[in-house]
């Protein structure tokens, strides 16, 4: 149930995302920008989310039994994670989508900023954010 | 031979770290040319030093914080080297091009900085060994150039107004792109459960071998196909090319048409050689048809320019698509014949493009209508343009002759006869703008009203340095191109076998 509500979640997000940035005003071409990225970053984490419902965090008197079946991945056997057990077929949430996701944040964040003062210099220099009215170039 | 392991790093890093540290010399602007060209000419040494390393020892791989294949690794191959050694050339060049052509405002302030990481981001994205790492790097490329192609130089007659419109319509389609490339890497990881290039490489051959390859493999290959053809300039993806490469100042103009479009060329070779060897089949009639309409439609578009820059940037958008040509054809041939074409193109273009910064601003004008008899005040630069046009259309003493003629001989042999045919009459056509071009702005009568001003108008020494530098290049590939042919063949064998990439990353222990 969780998996639909999610899926359907992203999707709808991509869709809105995608509408925004046909529009023809800058400043909504921006946001739908923001939308994409988010929903994309929904997506990362999605894909890591629901294998596992422990914290990926190992303390000190785990740590010894766990180490043996911390990064093992087996072809032979058809695992394909890194982080799985030998009977219980991963018991922890892979961190690494979230490391992933917020790598794409921080960079969401920074593009986002450059592309609104972008928006900004080109409102002071063509007096419009109507995307159909700046076409000096022709392409 | 322990700081021969380093090299790679010390490539992406030290221009990241130079790109802060130049700030603090703004105020002396002698002091902070002199100290980037000498990191610059730095970076070119330890590239070819990697390159020949790499060449003796085999492939070199750097663990970042030794988690082995698990961590971000650093896998210089041949093909990644070379890339490098080459993007590190072409960046010293127009680098000491700059330091006389930009606007001094832009040059103390700006310039040095976002140089500096866009360099860092492409010598990032040849030597990652790690899809996500890759993605990072994209993201510092595209928003380093996007500062960079403001910036404005003395031969640059494109207004301020336009250079925004022509940015936002890069970032905006460059952001979807890579959003794309986002959601291509985040379906491939919850599949294959790893972003290790290598090891994704073994899981699919893994799948594909007990006949289980989902068939969403296949779709996230062709999500790759869109991102790195919209890198490239590929045919439905083009539009942009010529709207923002002809906006930028030239010495930005030509590391983006010579190395950024490169970028897609080589994402294509390392992704899609190396991960999905087994959907290759699917996509190599598509990347042909489209490298054909690529090399149509830019040849086609080029004839009817009468503005330079944007004809040399329709000109760049035909010849990517003879490298992909190449690279869609696949054979062990076709691939050495495109990476020697690649090389020639990045070189010969982007000396053509400097070039033309700096007869624009001989001309005082970037309609070529108006120009006419620059032979006899500027015969460096007539001289220069011939040298880069016999090489861009394949006239034989320069390199791109053994270009075009081994790509058309691998397409032969291959029996790839029609597309050769179509890329063989397209070429005729690239004969032809590029020396109209050169007939109309170097001989003919002197038209120019202003050209009381603009004889005084000549190349600096630097100018001349960089011009010289790449124009000896080109005739040198073009003289004697045994050394090239010979790596761009190792490297297609390495392609097509990618065995002993995957060894040298996977071999790696975990701490």
């Amino acid at each position: 149930m969780n998996h639909m509500i999610l899926a359907i979640t992203i999707a709808m997000l991509f869709g809105i995302g995608t509408f925004m940035i046909l529009r023809k005003d800058m400043i909504r071409v921006a946001i739908g920008i923001t939308i994409l990225s988010h929903a994309t970053n929904l997506l990362i984490v999605s894909s890591g989310a629901f294998l596992g419902d422990k914290v990926p965090i190992i303390t000190d008197q785990n740590a010894g039994s766990s180490s043996g079946f911390i990064f093992t991945d087996d072809l032979s056997q058809g695992i394909l994670a890194p982080i799985v057990s030998n009977g219980a077929q991963a018991i922890y949430v892979d961190p690494l989508v979230q490391a992933l996701t917020l790598t794409a944040i921080v960079i969401s964040l920074a593009t986002t900023a450059f592309l609104l003062i972008l928006c900004y210099r080109v409102y002071q220099e063509h007096g419009t954010t109507d995307l159909s009215e700046i076409r000096r170039l022709k392409g | 031979m322990i700081l021969m392991e380093h090299v790679p790093i010390i490539l992406i890093a030290l221009p990241i770290i130079f790109g802060a540290l130049t700030i603090f010399f703004r105020s002396r602007s002698a002091l902070q040319k002199a100290l980037n060209i000498g990191v610059f000419s730095f970076l070119l040494l330890l590239s070819m030093v990697l390159l020949f390393h790499v060449w003796e020892n085999g492939i070199l791989v750097y663990e970042v914080g030794q988690w082995g294949k698990y961590g971000i690794l650093l896998v210089a191959d041949l093909l990644g080297a070379g890339m490098v050694v080459l993007s590190s050339l072409i960046s010293l060049m127009a680098m000491i091009y700059a330091t006389d052509y930009m606007d001094r405002k832009a040059l103390d302030s700006t310039f040095f900085p976002l140089f500096n990481l866009m360099v860092a981001g492409l010598n990032g994205i040849f030597l990652t060994g790690d899809i996500f790492n890759m993605f990072v790097f994209f993201e510092v490329l595209v928003l380093s150039s996007c500062g960079l192609i403001v910036l404005t130089g003395r031969g640059d007659h494109t207004k301020m107004a336009d250079k925004l419109e022509a940015i936002f319509k890069y970032l905006i389609l460059n952001m979807v792109s890579i959003i794309l490339m986002l959601v291509a890497i985040a379906s491939l990881y919850a599949t294959v459960g790893t972003l290790n290039m290598a090891d994704i490489a073994v899981r699919i051959a893994f799948l594909a071998d007990a006949q289980a390859l989902p068939w969403h493999i296949h779709v996230i290959a062709m999500m790759f196909i869109v991102v790195f053809g919209y890198k490239a300039a590929l045919f439905p993806l083009h539009f942009w090319l010529a709207d923002v490469h002809p906006s930028a100042p030239a010495p930005i103009h030509a590391m983006l048409s010579g190395m950024v479009i490169k970028v897609g060329v080589y994402g294509i070779l390392r992704v899609h050689y190396l991960m999905f060897s087994d959907a290759l089949f699917m996509l190599q009639p598509i990347l042909i048809f489209l490298s054909l309409i690529t090399i149509a439609v830019g040849a086609t578009s080029a004839i009817g320019q009468y503005d330079l820059k944007r004809l040399l940037a329709y000109s760049s958008v035909s010849q990517i698509g003879y490298v992909l040509l190449g690279v869609g054809m696949g054979t062990a041939y076709a691939l050495t014949a495109a990476i020697v074409y690649l090389v020639n193109h990045a070189i010969a273009k982007s000396m053509l493009f400097l070039a033309t910064g700096e007869t624009l601003y001989h001309a005082g004008t970037k309609d070529m209508r108006k120009m006419g008899g620059f032979a006899s005040s500027a015969p460096f630069l007539c001289t220069i343009f011939l040298i880069g046009s016999m090489s861009i259309a394949g006239l034989p003493p320069a390199g791109g002759f053994f270009a075009k003629f081994l790509l058309f001989d691998a397409g032969l042999s291959a029996q790839f006869y029609i597309p050769i045919a179509i890329a063989l009459i397209f070429a005729i056509f690239t004969l032809f703008y590029l020396f109209r071009t050169w007939l109309t702005i170097f001989w003919g009568g002197v038209k120019s009203q202003k050209s009381g001003r603009s004889h005084t108008r000549n190349p600096t020494p630097a100018i001349k340095f960089a011009l010289s530098m790449l124009a000896c290049v080109v005739i040198f590939i073009g003289v004697y191109p045994e050394p090239l042919i010979v790596l761009s063949n190792t490297i297609a064998g390495q392609l097509l076998d990618p065995q002993p990439y995957i060894t040298a990353v996977l071999e790696r222990g975990v701490r």
